[in-house]
């Protein structure tokens, strides 16, 4: 798949980029808005975690085994869940175990099913194409995740009156919840669904644009962006779900009743 | 799960000893209720009277176990609540809240909704049940294509009732019924309470701070404040001569209703 030779990007020409960031940081002195050492902070955290995480693919491609693999996606994974739980201000009961399940089945599964059905690696756990292809699919999941948790919140508060008149008339607490959770499954897909349809037109994916870059054949980088875009889709909807189903469970004592305190 | 007992008329709700603690916030548990023990009897209606805060809303909701007692139980039909199915329980006895809550749709898919819960086929808009179940609560044929939600405050208690009667319960529980509604409608719903105790032998628990509720529609009434029960009795004894300090305040209180 090597195609045309990339530019290799040296040390002035990063340097010259970076001029940029501090142009960013001038231009905030000047308004006075007291951004620009957050600016520069970021900008020191993207290049020391980039470089850092260069460094390391480098060392794990080497070494050709599939435990150093797993334990990036591990911690990958981790981080997600803790960004999630800064991102999420209203939580549900025991919203770690219930994400860190669901982000596991959902986007474990769906970087399994993509990386060794569809793309068909072998060995499964090629770090070239699994680490990337997780980084995706765990990015994406994780705003569609932190939709579902925020939503089931606030609709699992706000139909408190609605689900105690449901479960009056003999419903289940699944029946109860039923419209909470129909709301929030649709809030969870809403960013994907219109990704996908922006997809091509308004946005040129990271991707596609960098597998353009390194050289391949625009029709061959468009189809892993359709492949990717699925798994995406599948991965983000299996994530919210489970993080419903396994979620709603929790405003609910084994006696259908609604509990205390908890919405 | 026990299949739900056949109500005698002796004793369809029983209660023994029940208390009911909550944790607020970082505080001690608070005993919400204690020492609750009463009989309420089908055919009758049993008001359960006192200031708000003194724990009749609590009360009410473990009639259909909506909460459980942290000690002592309640009994339908001599049988414990924890052991039968609560799904089944809550359309045996059937709680009409204090504000009406309407799904979205029209009035008879309100009044059909705990057939979809329950998996069973839908009432036909001219069945029987479904027709007893309106003229019980006062309510025209005419409503059932009406959207719920456009309804009056008093309408919509109206439908409330009648989707509480549809299921056919033993147990009927009022909390706080006329509340919501103006002097007219209340009291043409306290009308509507009386009929259905007496012509479906229904054994009904009112919860209401309405003493003049409560007087015109009651066969029993109990005080309770404080998480305890003061008093018992007709509520022409109660209203009449109470015995203890904070009954008679009661009835002084800053807003008496016309007993």
């Amino acid at each position: 798949m090597q195609g045309l030779q990339i530019v290799n990007l040296e040390l002035p020409d990063l340097a010259l980029a970076y001029g940029l960031v501090l142009l960013a940081a001038g231009l905030a002195r000047l308004r006075h808005n007291g951004q620009e050492w957050k600016i520069l902070w970021a900008s020191l955290r993207m290049v020391v975690q980039l470089l850092a995480m260069g460094y390391l693919l480098h060392f794990v491609f080497a070494i050709k085994s599939p435990l150093p693999v797993l334990a990036i996606l591990l911690v990958m994974g981790g981080f997600s869940l803790q960004v999630m739980g800064g991102h999420v201000k209203q939580k549900m009961p025991h919203f770690y175990r219930v994400v860190s399940c669901a982000i596991f089945i959902g986007c474990g599964g769906a970087t399994f099913l993509f990386c060794s059905v569809i793309v068909g690696n072998t060995p499964w756990w090629d770090p070239r194409y699994l680490i990337p292809m997780a980084g995706m699919i765990i990015g994406n999941s994780m705003n569609g995740a932190s939709l579902a948790a925020e939503r089931l919140c606030s609709e699992m508060s706000g139909r408190r009156e609605e689900m105690e008149a449901a479960l009056c008339l003999g419903a289940s607490s699944r029946q109860a919840a039923e419209a909470a959770l129909g709301q929030a499954f649709r809030a969870a897909l809403m960013t994907n669904v219109n990704n996908m349809a922006a997809m091509g037109v308004v946005m040129l994916p990271g991707m596609m644009t960098g597998q353009i870059l390194a050289g391949i054949e625009p029709v061959v980088a468009v189809r892993y962006q359709i492949a990717i875009m699925c798994a995406i889709t599948g991965s983000v909807s299996v994530t919210s779900y489970l993080i419903l189903i396994l979620g709603y469970r929790h405003y609910f004592s084994d006696a259908h009743q609604l509990k205390m305190g908890e919405a | 799960m026990m299949a739900i007992p056949a109500l005698e008329k002796e004793e369809s709700l029983r209660l023994e000893q029940v208390c009911v603690l909550r944790q607020q916030g970082a505080g001690p548990r608070r005993e919400l209720l204690s020492g609750i023990s009463f009989l309420a009897a089908s055919g009758e209606i049993s008001a359960i009277v006192g200031p708000s805060g003194g724990g009749k809303s609590t009360l009410i909701r473990l009639l259909n176990r909506l909460e459980d007692p942290t000690s002592g139980a309640v009994y339908l039909g001599g049988t414990d609540l924890r052991q039968l199915d609560p799904l089944q329980l809550r359309r045996q006895v059937a709680l009409v809240a204090q504000k009406p809550f309407m799904f979205q749709g029209t009035v008879l898919e309100n009044l059909q909704r705990s057939f979809v819960y329950a998996g069973k086929p839908l009432l036909a808009p001219d069945s029987a049940e479904l027709l007893r179940a309106l003229a019980a609560s006062r309510l025209d044929e005419e409503f059932l294509t009406r959207d719920a939600r456009s309804l009056s405050l008093g309408e919509q208690q109206r439908v409330s009732l009648a989707r509480a009667l549809i299921t056919s319960p033993g147990v009927l529980l009022l909390d706080e019924p006329t509340s919501a509604l103006d002097r007219r409608s209340a009291e043409e719903l306290g009308q509507a309470f009386r009929e259905i105790s007496r012509q479906q032998r229904l054994c009904v628990v009112l919860v209401t701070h309405d003493l003049a509720l409560a007087g015109r529609i009651a066969d029993h009434c109990l005080f309770l404040d404080g998480g305890r029960i003061l008093e018992a009795g007709s509520p022409a004894e109660l209203f009449t001569r109470p015995r203890t300090a904070q009954l008679a305040r009661f009835l002084a209180g800053p807003a008496p209703q016309e007993v």
